[in-house]
């Protein structure tokens, strides 16, 4: 009651009234925070953002200083940046309130609306008393033309509206964009992920690494939840892909388009492309299944509020080397030492699951993985280390003063052969990375986001009209003199002064007006 | 020869129909480039006009070769960096011509939309790799047509409204200081020209959000976050920043002039390093992203 009393107390009005607050309330106000927050952006697109700081530095990261000090790497979270949001958050809440205070305000019509200069003028050949024409013309408005009395006054200036108010629009998404702010804050307040590496059969209680920053900040360990997740199944489905032969040199290029030469595609027999990964998840209450789903990228399962992902997945490789009883365990894409061996291997993806050829048929594939042998200069110095991002899809080096040859194919059941000694694949199981996440602010950023995007298509791409008309008497005439406003993509002012101007012309006889339109 | 092999062959004979359409269409941006080049230096409609002309000619073309496209991939045809600059292209020129119908005689802003499709185009054919891949499977999402046909559009809206902009900004000193026509503007159309900058970009603006948007549900359902400030979405955040800053100070008085017009043309630069800016600053940098196949 009493903190009721004390804000009712308020001198809302002074405030309102204030320097501060007034600034707050300005478009200027607004722009310039926007771009400060581009300068933000721009910096966060130059600084690989989440990287940790020596990793940044080996790859041969510059401007140190600046980078910890204004913690470059991470600025998306950083005081600065977030006061500048909240600064926007501020200015938003408070033009929005502003636009109400002042539409409510308009719904009543100002004075200002009643004087205006006419844009068109009229003559109404019509023979009838004034109050009659003045009669026709606004059933012409209301029946023909679809306008809705807004205002008139008994001195015979009307004011109609026709489509949807563009200022309630624009204000809608407005307060839309607010509730995306408060569903940002959400997410940054309450949202954790963390990933699950689950083998066939394997089953694995669900219990993130990290807390929520809420949770963090109260001291609260991570949520633990009541149920499991077992992978019953994970499948690999690849497409066969032909390669195209095609010159990577410009002036050959040329040569294709003028029919010198054609492209041709020729197929290997190790042309193949992702096509999909599934895994078939149960989750698990006590003993009992409660929900099973086979997942694939763009297709999560979701469960209590957590949703879990088809991220990757990770191929482990018992290797033997001849006869020796003690096999080597690797990891597919990583190197290994292997006694004996000049170099290091490298085992590619397993390619294993279903092929989809290119003629329509299905095979399963027989396991396989591609063998590279990967040698340092001779010199015995280490090459320097890969980029700390190697980029996908296409640079296969691994860093200069390397050498790598590829030793061919190896399948589940053969064996290749390196330095007089027979390599060949002991054993091998394939498991499903899952990323999984909590996020409540999801939601409200789905509702708020359909809410931004209609009523700023409608406000947009919409037609609102509004005329502002008096009859007036002239040298024994009435003349109609009108003025148009128009917002919207598709109102069309000159097609309404057309129509009307047709209408107008049809009232010289006398307009039915029982008659419906 | 078995099944195979015909199929190969065939999908070979496609792509080489394909490839030389596409020169032939590029080789028509080009004329029609010089063209409009033509009319800058004479001040001469004719040359504006059939420049006009055959880019028609060269958009209608290119709906055949997006048709085959389509047809070859058996998908949505801008899944590639070829593709989507083919896409561009197409997209930049036909929403040219359709708004350049309303200003006759006008045919500036054609030399900054067919430069950039003949450019962009000539990036694909000699820097990218004409070859029809599947899908990859974050791809394979009913948001994928939505999130790139929409983002699309509004580039190619803000490239045309770039293209006025730009018209005007250099024009209108000369046109305000003298009555004589210059390129088909004066005193009485240059203001109405110039508002449909601002129109246009309006009209791209929502297809923008929707673009970022529908961008977000999808990467939501297919990386579990909608937002994880990876450049490229980072620098589409950038774009619509901008030209929403642009829109607002249209209704700022002092500042609906000279800066509302820089920071329209500062919104398609931004366009374009969100389009092809960013692959570039992403390798220059080492910076991971996670739109690497877009690239």
């Amino acid at each position: 009651m009493t903190i009721l009393q004390n804000i009712q107390n308020i001198n809302w009005q002074g405030i309102r009234e204030s320097k501060l607050y007034r600034r707050f309330a300005s478009l200027k106000t607004s722009c310039i925070l926007l771009c400060i927050l581009v300068g933000f952006y721009t910096i966060g697109t130059i600084f690989p953002q989440d990287a940790q700081l020596d990793d940044y530095i080996k790859s041969g990261g510059r401007f140190i200083s600046f980078v910890i000090f204004f913690d470059l790497l991470n600025i998306f979270n950083t005081p600065v940046f977030l006061i500048i949001a909240i600064l926007l958050f501020i200015n938003l809440v408070i033009c929005t309130f502003e636009r109400f205070l002042m539409l409510r305000s308009q719904n009543k019509t100002a004075a200002e609306d009643w004087q205006f200069t006419p844009a068109y003028t009229f003559p109404l050949d019509i023979n009838q008393e004034l109050e009659s024409a003045e009669e026709s013309v606004r059933e012409i408005f209301k029946k023909e033309l679809r306008f809705k009395e807004k205002a008139s006054q008994t001195y015979g200036i009307y004011i109609m509206e026709k489509g949807w108010s563009y200022r309630w629009l624009t204000w809608a998404y407005h307060i839309a964009i607010l509730f995306c702010f408060l569903g940002f804050l959400m997410t940054y307040l309450f949202s954790f992920e963390d990933e699950i590496t689950l083998y066939p059969g394997e089953v694995a209680v669900i219990k993130p690494a990290a807390a929520s920053r809420w949770n963090k900040s109260w001291g609260n360990s991570p949520q633990i939840f009541d149920f499991k997740l077992e992978l019953a199944e994970f499948i690999t489905e690849y497409n066969q892909l032909p390669k195209l032969e095609y010159p990577a040199d410009k002036l050959s290029r040329l040569a294709f388009a003028l029919g010198w030469k054609d492209p041709q595609y020729t197929l290997k027999e190790e042309s193949y492309f992702p096509k999909d990964w599934k895994s078939r998840l149960k989750a698990i209450k006590g003993n009992m299944a409660v929900l099973e789903k086979t997942i694939e990228v763009n297709d999560p399962l979701s469960y209590q509020g957590i949703t879990f992902y088809q991220a990757a997945y990770k191929q482990m490789l018992k290797i033997q080397v001849d006869d020796n009883p003690i096999s080597f365990e690797t990891e597919t894409g990583k190197e290994i030492i292997i006694p004996g061996i000049d170099g290091m291997l490298k085992f590619g993806t397993i390619r294993i699951g279903t092929l989809f050829k290119k003629d329509g048929g299905m095979e399963k594939i027989r396991p396989f993985t591609e063998v590279t042998l990967v040698k340092k200069e001779s010199s015995g110095k280490l090459a320097p280390d890969p980029p700390l991002y190697p980029l996908q899809g296409g640079d296969k080096g691994v860093g200069r003063g390397t050498e790598t040859e590829n030793i061919g194919k190896l399948e589940q059941d053969g064996a290749v052969y390196i330095d007089n000694k027979r390599i060949s694949i002991k054993e091998f199981k394939e498991a499903s990375i899952l990323s999984y996440r909590y996020d409540p602010g999801v939601p409200l950023l789905w509702w708020s986001g359909i809410v931004v995007l209609l009523a700023m298509s409608f406000r947009v791409f919409g037609a609102w009209y509004r005329i502002t008309y008096r009859i007036e008497e002239k040298d024994g005439a009435s003349h109609l003199l009108i003025k148009v406003n128009t917002k919207g993509l598709i109102a069309d002012e000159e097609r309404l002064i057309k129509r009307l101007k047709h209408l107008l012309e049809k009232m010289t006889e006398p307009i039915d007006l029982d008659t419906p339109v | 020869m078995s099944n195979l092999e015909t199929i190969l062959s065939r999908d070979a004979y496609i792509l080489s129909i394909e490839v030389r359409l596409f020169w032939f269409i590029a080789l028509i941006y080009g004329i029609c480039f010089i063209l409009y080049i033509i009319h800058l230096t004479t001040k001469k409609t004719g040359p504006g006009r059939l420049a006009t002309n055959m880019l028609w000619v060269a958009v209608i073309t290119h709906v055949g070769l997006i048709l085959l496209r389509t047809f070859e991939g058996q998908r949505a045809p801008f899944q590639t960096l070829y593709e989507s600059l083919s896409w561009f292209a197409w997209s930049a020129s036909i929403t040219y011509l359709y708004v350049e119908r309303k200003w006759k005689d006008i045919f500036l802003p054609g030399i900054l939309v067919t430069s950039l499709a003949v450019g962009a185009s000539l990036y694909a054919l000699l820097a990218r790799s004409p070859a029809v891949e599947p899908l990859s499977p974050p791809l394979q999402s009913y948001w994928f047509e939505w999130h790139v046909i929409l983002a699309f559009l509004s580039y190619a809206v803000f490239v045309v409204s770039c293209s006025i902009e730009i018209v005007y900004l250099v024009i209108r000193s000369s046109v305000k200081k003298d009555l004589r026509l210059e390129y088909g503007l004066n005193k009485g159309n240059l203001e109405t020209f110039h508002r449909t900058s601002f129109r246009l970009a309006l009209f791209g603006f929502p297809l923008l959000t929707f673009g970022i948007f529908s961008g977000a549900a999808w990467a939501n359902e297919a990386w579990g976050r909608y937002w994880g400030w990876d450049p490229k979405e980072t620098w589409s955040l950038i774009t619509w920043t901008v030209f929403a800053i642009y829109l607002h100070s249209m209704s700022i008085q002092k500042w609906k002039e000279l800066p509302a017009s820089l920071f329209n043309i500062l919104g398609f630069i931004c366009m374009l390093m969100t389009f092809i800016g960013v692959n570039w600053l992403a390798r220059l940098l080492g910076i991971p992203s996670l739109h690497l196949y877009a690239m």
